[in-house]
């Protein structure tokens, strides 16, 4: 039996840019920050004051009686389906649901360790474990769609919704399903998981310009700015996208899986560059015409990730536009992935390349065309995303836009 | 407590955890009848046990089938006030 072909028919996010693929094209387009002072929660004993948090107006009163990474997924998830018209056109046991996360219901756990450490009672809600989780935002999505086909949650720090979507991508060629949800989910704004960042020293605190903190490649990087939401793609086999007419936004190609096998926290060019070799399969490093980078704005992963890209496309390298969204939305951990391959094909199916904003001057480690500061018009074909976790656990998928279909 | 201000205040304990009409809330309407599942009923014991500072056991907690069963159990439990 021949593969089938994967189609993309719905996207869908939440994201620092607001909510929808709308809001998150107009901020791409008008290289926007989404990075702000937080709100909602009192960050006055953290030196990390800032971060790529999600506008309360966006998300306020949708989905009550989860965690708030599980209502990001749902929120992100109801779009895509929306626009796949997924609803009764699907059979329940060939659909899917692969939602990636990082961290979990982080909220909640906060919340209830927070009671007892802090205020010195002695007990935690019985929805502490249902809604921390880390497959409760996948289980969520999979009961409100009625998916009862293969569901679950990668959970690989950075790269878990580039597994997901994989992971989906995968499994509908190999006829397990017929469509899938597939996306991540995060939401680690909390006062705990802050905390542990700044310990790490690889947070950009800038508090008082935090749409200028994430400058990824730029010789005056200070490091990562964390962020939250989720972004979900409907994922289709192409003759179940076909046979209900059902309009193809973009395809995935590809998809590359490696581990480091290494240093917990130190990236490696090497498993970066054999995750994106493998992602290319018999495609040429010529026919890429985008690269979504990792692009973290730490120290090491730029310049790591720089010659993993250099390695594989050698001369080509120079020619192919490679940008960093995370200089707009900050690093959203386990979602990153997800929402950074619906801005892509979002971005490139209106024409025109996200830019990497914040970059004045490139470390000389850093020496691509990471299109800096505006967007760029062009028509693309096919595009890489990056994803590279903690771990030492990378993905990388290739994605045809409507303008190679 | 009287049986009629506990009653009254675990309708509003099972309001802020569930959106229920109030004919669904009699005392002898058995709590799933009214749409609340095994978790939303861990939540509510988990507020009943906060505001009125009491500890429900888990035998008496698993006996409970409505919100007549709940008064009963709250008022064994609430200290007498002097």
């Amino acid at each position: 039996m021949t593969p089938s072909r994967v189609a993309i028919t719905g996207l869908g996010i939440i994201s620092p840019f607001g909510r929808g693929r709308e809001a998150a094209c107009d901020a791409l387009r008008n290289a926007r920050s989404g990075v702000r002072r937080i709100e909602n929660i009192d960050t006055s004993e953290l030196n990390c004051r800032i971060g790529g948090e999600v506008p309360a107006e966006a998300h306020r009163g949708s989905f009550k009686g989860f965690d708030r990474f599980s209502r990001f997924a749902l929120i992100a998830a109801e779009e895509a389906a929306e626009q796949a018209n997924v609803r009764g056109s699907v059979d329940p046991s060939r659909f899917g649901v692969i939602i990636g996360t990082g961290l979990g219901g982080c909220e909640t756990l906060d919340a209830g360790f927070r009671r007892v450490y802090k205020d010195g009672q002695s007990r935690v809600p019985p929805t502490t474990i249902p809604w921390s989780m880390y497959n409760a935002a996948a289980s969520a999505v999979s009961a409100h769609f009625g998916a009862k086909g293969p569901a679950y949650t990668p959970v690989s720090a950075c790269a878990s919704s580039a597994h997901a979507i994989g992971q989906a991508f995968q499994s509908i060629r190999s006829g397990q399903a017929d469509v899938i949800l597939a996306g991540g989910a995060d939401a680690p704004l909390t006062f705990g998981i802050i905390l542990a960042w700044e310990s790490m020293r690889v947070l950009a605190i800038d508090n008082e310009h935090p749409e200028a903190a994430c400058r990824p490649f730029s010789a005056d990087r200070k490091g990562l700015v964390l962020a939250e939401g989720a972004a979900v793609l409907v994922l289709e086999s192409w003759e179940h996208a076909g046979k209900r007419g059902q309009a193809i936004l973009g395809e995935i190609v590809g998809f590359g899986i490696t581990s480091d096998a290494g240093h917990l926290t130190d990236p490696s060019a090497d498993g970066a560059a054999r995750a994106i070799r493998m992602a290319l399969g018999d495609l040429r490093p010529t026919d890429i015409g985008y690269i979504n980078a990792h692009g973290t704005a730490t120290r090491a992963n730029d310049a790591t990730e720089t010659a993993a890209i250099k390695s594989v496309f050698e001369e080509h390298a120079y020619r192919v536009p490679v940008s960093s969204t995370k200089s707009m939305h900050g690093h959203a951990m386990g979602a990153s992935g997800a929402i950074e391959i619906v801005s892509s094909l979002v971005a490139l199916n209106d024409g025109f390349v996200p830019p990497t904003i914040n970059l004045r001057t490139s470390d000389p480690a850093c020496d691509l065309d990471y299109v800096p500061n505006a967007p760029r018009d062009a028509g693309v074909p096919l595009f890489l995303s990056n994803s590279f976790g903690f771990g030492g656990m990378n993905g990388v998928v290739a994605v045809r836009t409507i303008h190679g279909l | 407590m009287t049986r009629d201000e506990i009653q009254r205040q675990l309708i509003d304990i099972i309001r802020k955890e569930k959106d229920i009409p109030d004919e669904k809330l009699s005392l002898e309407t058995p709590l799933a009848d009214a749409g609340i599942d095994s978790l939303d009923a861990l939540t509510i014991l988990f507020a009943i046990e906060e505001q009125f500072h009491i500890s429900i056991p888990d035998d008496k907690a698993r006996a409970m089938r409505t919100l007549g069963d709940m008064v009963d159990v709250v008022q064994q439990l609430v200290p007498a006030v002097e």
